[in-house]
């Protein structure tokens, strides 16, 4: 996984950026790796072009009610009249590629995304030290893990939402929150293989604090098996969005949401039933493509580690 | 061996107390103005604060958190100067509170500036005597007496100073004269056996909470006797077959099957054997209370759902592991020194394959009841899904409570099995 031989003394390091895209280029070794890539790729595309171009406007009722799919709308249109394709290509958005804030501001990166990165910040955070310091700070964290793992996500879900109402940061919160200990728990078993390595002896003996040992000595080391467990828990947290949009619980309009539309759709399906059958491929085709991503990538990271 | 299960023990105890405290700050300081949704939007303020002092709201969170956990009669006790008990009544069978007085239970009630002693028959009656004698002076010179009113909360009546309280009626708000200072709501807590009464049908949690876990049981025990044969066997045919058109083909289905959310293998079961071949109920539409029992093809849709999401993850499970184990030295000796091909699959492999999949079996509890939740959703099926859920829509507290800490249980003990069980498969943990 190195890169060029650096040269002795130099302080010059590789662009995290640049390294990222190392450990995450390997998965096109993989033929499965490289199908999933380009299904979530497809996905991102869509959202991305949604941003400046939809066929017609996703929130207009435009057409006749629950059309079938035809040469004008090609999917189709939903009880109200409106677009099908429309609303699909902008419902990635919000999952994908922007978050709304409460006072209307919008910012980049979607909802499923920022979720994960804060699980993957929290149960980092809470894993190293665990399994870095160990004692009673493992002990701790340990317990307070276990308490948040014995939560059914749903429930927790519910919870949240029922606390603090509707909205894509709630959604975020909720999302962090269950995906948080599992993350944990593999950074802790990481970080307790990474630190009997002679190199966090060597950071040790140099005296450095042990924030900076986990961070920059063993959280790098860790994070092949990281990024493939993250890769995953978008999958879920898509899975959990389109699941409080069904209940009616998800993600506030105007945009609109996968889950929503099937719970709605679903209320038509004896005039159209295929209006169902759009957003529920695209969550399971996500997912699937995620998955895929992420089953390559393990393979080729763990290829030469056997 | 006796060391592990020790702290196994104490961590669940711990854990389940660290989720009692987090799951009530959530709920309970967390949720807004719960008035708004029993009273609606039109009540005035003095309408909302009066009843949420009947609710016992207006006391601080950690005493609240202990009458919930543990209940409150033997911190009442003291101000009323009578043991408090709690009697079921003679036509509903639900719990009723009143002081023992003399080996007879009362409870009282204040009537135009008086007091009245509601004295228990032992046929279930109540005959109605005056109390004014039983008025108790303070220093300041008030008369003050501390009863169990007729709605089950320790009061605190001043005599003349009748406050003006709002009681909730079915005809709406109505405004009363002599009311109580100070309400504390009686409950025996949680850990005692009474999680409360429901505040979207004013019934007992316990009473109504029954029937929904005996549905959910019912559905999720056998949604479990489907999946787990048969996900175990697809994921031992497609674990020997690795790299196969048998394995391709098991993978790839159940990939898609764990990829496909459950409100929407419930919609399209609904669309294909409701819908289009009209073979069995599309809803679960529950004409009595009995009804799983009477008509039973109720359940085969919800339990269809369950067995499609629960199964594609079991597999993937499965699989991964008896293909570890295939490629074990072990099983090539196995097979090196002769043994039939079927021998070595069920006597060496099989019993190392599949201690992953059931300790992990133990600890996807807690996603079964997510898909338990949506299921019910879709199909309108009565359980405890529909039951968490529609109290978390509501702010219902004392539902949402006791139903989370219900399957937050079943989910720790379950893991507690799972943890003891792979203790006990496991010869290298079992002797060390």
């Amino acid at each position: 996984m190195t890169t060029a031989p650096q040269t002795i003394g130099s302080r010059a390091r590789p662009n995290p950026l640049a390294k990222l895209w190392g450990s995450l280029s390997l998965v096109f070794e993989s033929r499965i790796g490289t199908i999933g890539f380009f299904m979530v790729a497809f996905w991102f595309a869509l959202a991305l072009i949604s941003i400046v171009w939809t066929p017609y406007d996703p929130n207009a009722s435009l057409f006749g009610q629950n059309l079938p799919p035809n040469a004008e709308n090609w999917l189709g249109t939903d009880h109200l009249g409106r677009d099908l394709l429309s609303r699909l290509m902008q419902g990635t958005q919000v999952i994908l590629v922007k978050t709304r804030l409460p006072n209307g501001w919008v910012i980049p990166i979607g909802v499923a995304l920022w979720g994960v990165l804060g699980s993957l910040t929290l149960g980092t955070l809470l894993g190293l030290n665990a399994g870095y310091r160990g004692g009673w700070t493992d002990q701790i964290i340990m317990q307070i893990q276990d308490a948040l793992i014995a939560f059914p996500r749903i429930v927790l879900y519910l919870v949240v939402i029922a606390a603090m109402g509707q909205g894509d940061l709630v959604v975020i919160l909720a999302i962090t929150l269950t995906g948080a200990p599992g993350v944990a728990r593999l950074a802790r078993s990481l970080a307790l293989d990474i630190k009997t390595r002679d190199y966090i002896r060597a950071a040790e003996t140099r005296g450095e604090s042990p924030w900076y040992i986990m961070f920059v000595e063993i959280l790098p080391n860790a994070r092949g098996p990281l990024i493939v467990d993250a890769m995953l828990r978008v999958g879920y947290a898509i899975f959990a969005i389109g699941t409080l949009g069904f209940l009616g619980i998800g993600l506030p309009p105007p945009d609109p949401d996968w889950g929503n539309m099937v719970n709605e759709a679903r209320r038509f399906i004896y005039t159209n039933p295929l209006a169902v059958l759009w957003p529920s491929l695209a969550i399971a085709t996500l997912v699937i493509g995620l998955n895929l991503f992420a089953d390559g990538l393990r393979e080729e990271t763990t290829r030469y580690q056997k | 061996m006796a060391r592990f299960i020790f702290r196994s023990v104490i961590s669940t105890i711990v854990t389940m107390f660290l989720v009692s405290l987090a799951l009530f700050l959530l709920v309970e300081v967390g949720s807004g103005d719960i008035t708004v949704k029993i009273l609606g939007v039109f009540a005035t303020p003095e309408q909302r604060a009066s009843y949420r002092a009947q609710l016992g709201l207006d006391q601080p969170w950690y005493i609240r958190y202990l009458d919930w956990l543990v209940g409150n009669d033997w911190r009442v006790r003291s101000r009323i100067g009578h043991p408090l008990v709690a009697v079921p009544n003679p036509q509903t069978k639900e719990l009723e509170w009143w002081a023992q007085v003399d080996g007879q239970l009362v409870r009282w009630e204040m009537r135009e500036g008086h007091l009245f002693a509601l004295v228990r028959q032992p046929d279930g009656s109540v005959l109605e005597q005056p109390a004014d004698d039983q008025w108790q002076q303070t220093p300041e010179g008030k008369e003050i007496f501390w009863g169990v009113n007729t709605k089950n909360s320790a009061v605190k009546w001043v005599r003349g100073e009748g406050e003006e309280v709002y009681v909730l009626t079915s005809a709406g708000m109505r405004k009363e004269g002599d009311g109580p200072q100070q309400y504390i709501p009686l409950r025996k807590g949680l850990l005692r056996g009474d999680p409360g009464t429901s505040l979207q049908t004013g019934r007992p949690v316990s009473v109504t909470l029954f029937p929904r876990v005996r549905n959910t049981a019912i559905l999720a025990g056998m949604a479990f006797v489907v999946v787990m044969p048969l996900a175990l066997i697809l994921g031992i045919i497609a674990g020997i077959n690795e790299g196969r058109l048998v394995d391709r083909a098991i993978s790839v289905s159940s990939l898609a099957l764990t990829a496909t959310p459950e409100f929407v293998t419930g919609v399209f079961l609904i669309l294909i054997f409701g819908i289009w071949l009209k073979i069995v109920p599309a809803v679960s539409v529950f004409l009595s209370d009995r009804a799983i029992f009477e008509n039973p093809q109720l359940l085969i849709l919800p339990i269809l759902t369950l067995t499609a999401v629960e199964l594609g993850y079991i597999v993937r499970m499965t699989r991964a592991s008896m293909v570890e184990v295939m490629n074990a030295p072990y099983i090539r000796t196995a097979i090196l020194k002769g043994l039939p091909y079927w021998q070595v699959v069920l006597r060496h492999a099989v019993r190392n394959a599949l201690m992953a999949p059931i300790t992990v079996i133990m600890l996807h509890v807690n996603w079964l009841v997510g898909g338990i939740v949506v299921v019910e959703a879709v199909f309108g099926f009565p359980g405890l899904g529909s039951y968490i859920f529609d109290s978390a829509i509501f702010g219902d507290f004392n539902a949402i409570e006791a139903a989370a800490m219900l399957l937050v249980s079943i989910a720790v003990f379950t893991r507690l099995v799972g943890d003891l069980l792979y203790t006990f498969l496991n010869p290298r943990i079992r002797y060390s």
